[in-house]
């Protein structure tokens, strides 16, 4: 038998390494753990979905398994270093000042004074560097600094460079500047109207002479069939701007080497567009400059454009020669802003007699304050991300984003989901009551089924809906306490459904690169390293990243290192926006990770002569799988692979297949898999007082299959803290003037330890097919239910429906005070307790909910399906699209004169007329 | 800084020669009277592991122990606190050995983004030494002060227990020098 070994530790000149492992902490391989080890591949880990791509290269030692976070040491010793943590030799601190008016144009800057004052080294203002940016390639709107008007308080006007801090300020205060004051716009409505001085021109893409910055029609299905709905749900919302909060304010040092060489280090989630950015203002090359991430402390979309202030310190650095920080206040955080947009929404939801959602129409005017930031996508997103998970009749949507004098919003974890979806959960609710039907049946009996197309053409592949909602109504004992419990005590139920990563990165080009590169190094002290460009922003993706090269080579993650943080030495990473990170990043990682795997093998192969298909890798050793005790070490392998080249080397990619429809708007909110999830959370309002508190939530997420099941429980919780906070008490308060009231952590509510339910983190694994090992994301999706949840679970307590965020005590005692009043009622505590008799639409229901459940598992198992298109529970064949069989299918984004005869209001949008070829283009 | 109304920052204050211990470590430092400890312990004694979130008082961020009792570094002025025994999140481990509140929050989840860390650690390091054994409500009480937007706070407070449970064992652990892996070392390759 030609298993044994032959000839390789004998050879001259070669050094004995220590047999079994090597490398390490630990002397002696370790067997392989067969729970870890899926069925399909001989292991005893149960597969609900059948094999997965990935499971050949599962080694059974780290995926799925708690994994701490491996840069948690540097974060409990204080030696990570966050933005302001960079000192640098010879650094100087750069201070911006900014406008005290909402709008006004600049007539002239005078800042002599402060020139003259001793330690100042330079001073910038917006004339000298006048190419605009934007996250988006199709809306760059942002300058370094404003070069002819400001466009809300706190947008920058001039940057200046001392030698200490007072100075940077004393400078700051002797610089004059002359506005003209403009008329300004803060009301959200007033966006949609004609303006002298709109706050933007964009030239030739100007939506008439208003301040729309994009609007959006999108119209799917049988869209008259609403009209013969036995239960509709008619509300309009009004949702508060919210704030990422994260803990760290922004911060960035620029630097230029003595070659000329920039290098910016920075708390960025996407350094990669802030790299593109930086060499559009600065007018150097993008190879002139080395993006640096430093730690991220917290990002949550809040870091994830790129800003003006690095251009200024860039600008700043390059005037002075020398390194220079800029730091802000949280004051200043505030001013840049970038969270969740202020909405209004209608909300309008029509289901049939056989309790099928036959229609939605969804109207959404949203607040992007002062620059375009993500708002194109966001516009989209606010209708397009609830096509999903529940098959639907129809599809209506028409969206704007306006700019007002504010500052920007953007993204924000959950990225234009969460404000519609909480309205769709809401009204799903009121539509249960309507049919009298248990409302988490009623979700049940309209899930679509996995591998099926949505109405608006996206491809889900793995759906874990169905067990989502299945777990959480035992988890939380729902049917002993929906519209049982006591007046003032409450429960409810919300779902959502997030995308897996964009389908198109925001710099598309014809040339395809690829969303995410791992470059893997192996030299011959053994150990892995990884260079990535994605960014950690403190969800663990180093540690995803780590453990999955782990996993495919075998290999304890001591062994395994991240280079993460240079452009210089990473390759393109797109960026941690959209939860793309783990899906992308990681099925790159382990592309790379498999080239150095066969690369071993076949080394292993002609050590042993056992043929490379026979051999299995366990911890540092790679053996013949039918003689595991036939084999050599990890590094007796990785030194014959070495022989001829060196270290070993390899790269992976990867790009999302081609996917979607082909009407405009079809890309956005396309994704290669998505996630959802399911929550109950349980409340007491106080009927006196108004005050709600939030007292314990479960929360089932279908995270395809959870890499780091501690990281995934970590982002379930902390979405929960950050979402309840939206219902219960954020705000970024916007007084009758247009002032920002609250640009503090004191008056900006947050929630603290006290206001903190218990919440059971449940995770569901659906097994993606295309997901890295079957994984799917767990940063975002998570926030969207736990809205609607609470939502919902105040409605059972009190019988109040909430249509406005955040449902601070004023607002609720108004609405109790309100509904006493309606009702003759004089103390609140004799208020009707809401509650539930099944009519037979019930029973029809759990029996569909069940064949559908039966269908879902044969789709999953059966590889061999046929497509499943939206519209079959109405009765249209499931295989074929359904405009191709049906007559009055309609797919239209434009609209159509009857509907602008009575628009709702962002649908008044498209009363203006795009001013084409008009104007001055940028 | 909107506008220009904030007062003039110069001239400068007066100074003294500012002493006292930091980290078991005495500490010298030429200073402005009215300096403010968390400027001081970053900008002067080197301690970056104090973070400043929100310089007022609301985040945490900043806390450190004076005296062994917990104390917001952003809202006290140094010169208060001369003379007294400071200690950073630095301070916390003994030698290459993480104190139990580290290490438990490492292996917890306690820590995401890692920003608040610090403050939660030396604000719980102080709850643990009056208290080996906290209950929940303990725990949140000493942590009310404390921001933390990434972890809903539930692992902090099991990372709490579990440090508890080894303090009241006395289990030792393990040496941080044999330990785990070298994922990226701070800024350790700069230029």
């Amino acid at each position: 038998m030609s298993d044994e070994m032959e000839g390789y530790r004998q050879q001259p000149g070669k050094l004995p390494f220590a047999k079994p492992g090597s490398g390490g902490s630990k002397q002696f391989s370790e067997l392989r753990d067969m729970t870890m080890i899926p069925q399909s591949e001989g292991g005893e880990k149960s597969q609900p979905r059948g094999p997965h791509g990935h499971d050949e290269l599962i080694t059974g030692s780290i995926i799925g398994r708690r994994t701490p976070l491996i840069d948690s040491n540097w974060k409990v010793t204080g030696q990570a270093k966050y933005g302001d943590d960079i000192r640098l030799q010879g650094e100087i601190i750069g201070k911006i000042l900014r406008s005290p008016h909402h709008h006004a144009r600049i007539r002239s800057i005078d800042y002599s004074k402060a020139e003259a004052l001793p330690g100042v080294l330079a001073i910038a203002t917006g004339k000298e560097y006048v190419a605009r940016f934007g996250v988006l390639p199709v809306t760059k709107d942002e300058h370094a600094l404003a070069v002819d008007k400001v466009r809300h308080i706190g947008d920058l006007v001039a940057c200046v460079a001392a030698i200490d801090e007072d100075t940077a300020l004393e400078a700051l205060r002797l610089i004059d500047v002359d506005y003209e004051i403009l008329e300004a716009v803060h009301n959200i409505s007033k966006g949609l109207d004609d303006a002298d001085d709109p706050i933007h021109d964009r030239g030739p893409y100007h939506i008439g002479k208003s301040n729309i910055q994009k609007r959006v029609y999108q119209e799917f299905g049988r869209v008259s069939e609403v009209k013969n709905a036995e239960a509709s749900s008619l509300k309009k919302w009004k949702f508060a701007g919210v704030n990422h909060g994260f803990t760290e304010p922004h911060a960035v040092v620029a630097n230029w080497d003595p070659r000329g060489r920039l290098t910016v280090y920075t708390p960025q989630q996407v350094p990669h567009y802030l790299h593109r950015s930086l060499a559009d203002v600065l007018e150097i090359p993008m190879h002139q400059i080395n993006v640096f991430r430093t730690f991220v402390g917290g990002g949550f979309g809040g870091k994830s454009d790129p800003f003006p202030h690095e251009m200024c310190a860039a600008i700043l650095a390059r005037k002075t020669g020398r390194p220079v920080r800029i730091t802000f206040d949280r004051e200043e955080v505030f001013w840049t802003n970038r969270g969740r947009h202020p909405s209004l929404l209608e909300m309008n939801i029509h289901a049939d007699d056989e309790g099928r959602i036959s229609g939605i129409e969804t109207d959404a005017l949203i607040d992007g304050g002062g620059f375009a930031s993500f708002g194109h996508v966001t516009t989209y997103y606010n209708g397009v991300l609830h096509t999903a998970p529940y098959e639907l009749g129809s599809f209506h949507y028409t969206g704007a984003r306006v700019w007002t004098n504010k500052p920007a919003s953007g993204a924000m974890r959950g990225h234009g989901a969460v404000n519609s979806r909480c309205a769709v959960e809401c009204a799903l609710d009121e539509i249960s009551e309507q049919l009298s039907v248990d409302p988490i049946s009623f979700r049940l009996a309209n899930l679509l089924p996995p591998e099926s197309t949505t109405i608006t053409g996206f491809r889900i592949t793995s759906i874990g809906m169905r067990e989502c909602l299945e777990r959480v109504k035992k988890e939380s004992g729902w049917d002993e306490k929906f519209r049982k419990l006591p007046l003032g005590h409450g429960i409810g139920i919300g779902c959502g459904f997030f995308i897996s990563g964009s389908g198109l990165p925001i710099h598309w080009d014809p040339n395809k690169f690829p969303h995410a590169t791992v470059h893997l190094k192996i030299d011959m002290d053994g150990g892995v390293t990884i260079h990535t460009g994605a960014a950690d922003i403190g969800q663990g993706s180093d540690t995803v990243v780590a453990q999955s090269v782990a996993e495919v080579l075998g290999l304890p993650m001591e062994m395994i290192r991240v280079r993460s943080k240079e452009s210089d030495t990473s390759p393109v990473d797109l960026g941690s926006y959209s939860s793309r990170v783990t899906f992308m990043n990681a099925n790159a990682a382990i592309s790379a990770a498999m080239d150095i795997r066969q690369q071993l093998l076949d080394a292993t192969e002609e050590i042993t002569g056992v043929e490379a298909k026979n051999l299995v890798i366990g911890d540092r050793r790679i053996y013949n799988k039918r003689d595991p005790a036939a084999g050599i070490s990890y590094l007796e392998a990785l030194h014959k692979a070495q022989e001829e080249k060196g270290a070993l080397i390899a790269s992976g990619a990867y790009r999302t297949p081609p996917m979607g429809k082909t009407h405009k708007g079809a890309a956005a909110g396309l994704a290669p898999a998505y996630s959802f999830s399911a929550y109950v959370a349980e409340v007491k309002v106080d009927p006196e007082t108004g005050q709600t508190k939030v007292i314990e939530a479960w929360a089932a997420h279908d995270c395809g299959k959870a890499l780091n099941p501690l990281a995934v429980e970590g982002q379930i919780i902390g979405s929960c803290h950050m979402g309840m906070g939206q219902v219960i008490s954020e705000e970024m308060v916007y007084g009758r003037t247009g002032n920002l009231q609250n640009p503090n952590l004191l008056d900006y509510k947050i929630p603290s330890v006290h206001e903190m339910p218990k919440v059971t983190p449940i995770i569901v694994e659906s097994n993606d097919p295309e997901g890295p090992f079957g994984a799917k994301e767990a940063g975002e999706g998570p926030l969207l239910p736990i809205l609607p949840a609470v939502c919902n679970a105040v409605y059972d307590a009190i019988g109040i429906r909430a249509n406005e965020l955040p449902i601070t005590p004023d607002k609720m005692h108004t609405r109790i005070m309100k509904k006493c009043k309606s009702l003759g009622i004089d103390d609140p505590l004799d208020l009707p307790n809401p509650s539930l008799e099944y009519s037979d639409l019930q029973a029809k229901l759990e029996k569909r909910a069940k064949d559908h459940s039966d269908r879902d598992l044969a789709r999953k198992l059966d590889s061999d399906r046929k497509p499943y298109m939206n519209g079959a529970l109405f009765g249209l064949q499931e295989d074929i699209a359904p405009e191709e069989q049906c007559d009055d299918w309609v797919i239209s984004v434009t609209p159509t004169e009857e509907y602008m005869q009575n628009p709702r209001l962002a649908g008044s949008a498209w009363r203006h007329v795009e001013a084409r070829h008009k104007g001055d283009a940028q | 800084m909107v506008g220009k109304e904030h007062a003039s920052m110069l001239p400068k204050a007066s100074t003294r020669q500012w002493v006292a211990d930091v980290n078991g470590v005495e500490c010298s430092v030429l200073t402005n009277n009215n300096a403010v400890l968390l400027d001081l312990l970053r900008d002067q004694a080197g301690c970056l592991g104090v973070k400043r979130g929100c310089d007022m008082g609301t985040c945490g961020c900043c806390a450190v122990l004076v005296d062994g009792k917990p104390r917001l570094s952003c809202l006290t002025l140094a010169a208060e606190v001369e003379g007294s025994k400071i200690t950073t999140v630095e301070g916390l481990a003994d030698g290459t050995h993480l104190h139990p509140i580290q290490s438990m929050f490492a292996e917890c989840g306690g820590s995401q983004c890692g920003f608040c860390t610090p403050g939660f650690l030396v604000v719980i390091s102080a709850l643990l030494e009056e208290n080996n054994s906290p209950n929940d409500s303990e725990i949140k009480n000493a942590i009310e002060g404390n921001l933390c937007r990434c972890t809903g706070y539930q692992q902090i407070v099991e990372s709490v227990h579990a440090a508890a449970d080894i303090l009241s064992s006395g289990k030792e652990l393990a040496d941080l020098t044999t330990a785990k892996a070298d994922p990226h070392p701070g800024l350790g390759e700069l230029e």
